[in-house]
């Protein structure tokens, strides 16, 4: 028995570790690669041109979807704006969480699937937009609907968004630094290569080779922490965490994939949207590429609220 | 050697400024929020005479949870005329209170519990009973944030500062029948099904 407030604060707490593993991730990274660079390629301090480089790169695709996930997302997703007669429980209980968060109204759209999903997208809770399926909203109770739509208005609250955007850009910008390195290596180095400096190329070879897949890793680690923030956070609104329980539980039961929901945009459901079942032994390790923490943990932390 | 005084110094102002503010504009918000709840009860209020109206026809029978109905909305109207927050809080918990037993009564009735215009009904009452809550809620959370931050250290040296004294929120009375538990409630529930 824990209450939401000592579990929002150790969600906090371990949301900060893990930001604190990435940034000192991305700054050693960043630092062996241009080490790397310089001395391979043999000038000074070369190295920070090609991470300015990445950086702009990596920072144009996903600024850009940044900006305008939510057209992006609705054009993908082919969703209808929701109205107050057709989608009533819907579009009521958003204004009425909102009102108790203390958020402004988000703008709401409706998936025609039948598979149960919602997810939240927007820069900030200015721009914010709340989608969910007809599958949701049809099979879901009031009580139910509550819990996913304040588990939304968390992950707006909490600028999810934003934080995952940073996040995705500097992943980025480490896969295109090692691949910049490793390409160039391929060529060979500069004939004014200098002497010495075989460890920190080495070093920097190692990084090229697996930083962008740990950084993936950090990334979906983080991912699955905002969850369970979300979920907190959605408890902190309602105080009926059994709603939310029994809402993941029924889109649990669902074993429908949702059509619309790509690679890009997994991250924003409130339900890992391609259901993939996972086993035992392998299931531990794929979880590790989920952008959301097995349903059953996520039951097991919300009843520790109740 | 001056340089090593001036940044803790300019970054402890910019921390004082920062809690500063957030107190001011904490008190504004909970000012909005108790206004919120008033604005959400005159809706209430608008919202139930003419539900009622609309479905007298149906529910004739049901004359005393109509009685309750018309008397809480009565104690809004009047709540909500006085202005006064605390009351129309307190109304507003009374009608709250009428909407289980007009549930049941509806759901009695399988005539009554049919008909469209009646689901609608039972859906309005929910909502507006509903949007009075977070309305609370907010206050009561955003009441909670402030006093806390008030009261802890650090942040209590800039509110001792600056004199921000304790809000209130929303006050719940001390005595009454809600702080009472009867022997009837500590019983387990019977569920027939």
């Amino acid at each position: 028995m824990q209450n939401i407030y000592e579990v929002a604060a150790a969600n906090k707490r371990k949301s900060f570790i893990i930001m604190g593993l990435f940034v000192v991730f991305v700054t050693a990274a960043v630092y062996f690669l241009t080490q790397a660079f310089s001395l391979y390629f043999g000038y000074e301090a070369g190295g920070l041109g090609f991470v300015g480089l990445a950086l702009i790169i990596s920072g144009i695709s996903s600024i850009g979807s940044y900006y305008y996930s939510d057209k992006i997302v609705l054009a993908i997703s082919r969703a209808r704006p929701a109205d107050k007669k057709r989608d009533y429980h819907f579009y009521t209980v958003t204004e009425n969480l909102a009102l108790g968060a203390g958020l402004p109204m988000p703008k709401l759209y409706v998936i025609e699937d039948t598979a149960m999903n919602a997810f939240a997208t927007g820069r900030n809770p200015e721009h914010a937009v709340v989608v969910a399926t007809t599958g949701l909203l049809s099979y879901l109770s009031r009580t139910e609907l509550e819990g996913v739509i304040a588990h939304e208005l968390t992950h707006i609250k909490n600028y999810d968004i934003l934080l995952m955007s940073i996040v995705t850009v500097l992943v980025g910008m480490i896969a295109l630094l090692a691949d910049m390195f490793l390409r160039m290596s391929y060529f060979g180095g500069s004939s004014r290569k200098k002497e010495g400096g075989g460890a920190l190329v080495l070093i920097g070879f190692v990084f090229a080779l697996l930083s962008p897949f740990i950084g993936q890793l950090i990334k979906l680690a983080i991912s699955r922490r905002r969850e369970f923030v979300a979920d907190a956070g959605a408890v902190a609104i309602t105080r009926q965490p059994a709603g939310l329980i029994s809402a993941l539980d029924k889109i649990a039961h669902d074993h429908e994939p949702l059509e619309a929901a790509n690679k890009a945009t997994a991250h924003l459901y409130i339900e890992n949207p391609f259901k993939n079942k996972i086993g035992d032994a392998r299931g531990n390790f794929a979880s590790l590429f989920n952008t959301h923490p097995p349903v059953e943990e996520r039951i097991k932390a919300l009843q520790k609220m109740a | 050697m001056p340089f090593l005084i001036l940044v803790p110094l300019v970054l402890v102002v910019v921390w004082v400024i920062s809690q500063y503010n957030f107190f001011v504009s904490s008190k504004a918000r909970i000012k909005a929020a108790v206004q919120e709840i008033g604005n959400q009860l005159k809706r209430q209020a608008d919202l139930i005479p003419n539900l009622e109206a609309s479905v007298k026809g149906y529910m004739k029978q049901e004359t005393k949870v109509f009685t309750m109905l018309t008397d809480a909305r009565k104690q809004i109207t009047s709540a909500v005329a006085s202005g006064d927050v605390q009351k129309m809080s307190d109304a507003g918990s009374q009608l709250a209170a009428v909407l289980p037993k007009l549930q049941i009564a509806v759901e009695d009735n399988p005539e009554i519990k049919s008909d469209t215009v009646v689901a609608r009904l039972m859906d309005e009452l929910r909502d507006t009973s509903d949007k009075v809550m977070y309305a609370r809620r907010l206050v009561i959370d955003l009441t909670a944030d402030y006093n806390v931050k008030r009261a802890v250290f650090p942040t209590n040296l800039v509110a001792n500062m600056f004199k921000f004294e304790e809000q209130k929120g929303l006050i719940t009375p001390d005595s009454g029948e809600h702080m009472e538990v009867s022997a009837s409630e500590t019983s387990s529930p019977k569920i027939n099904l």
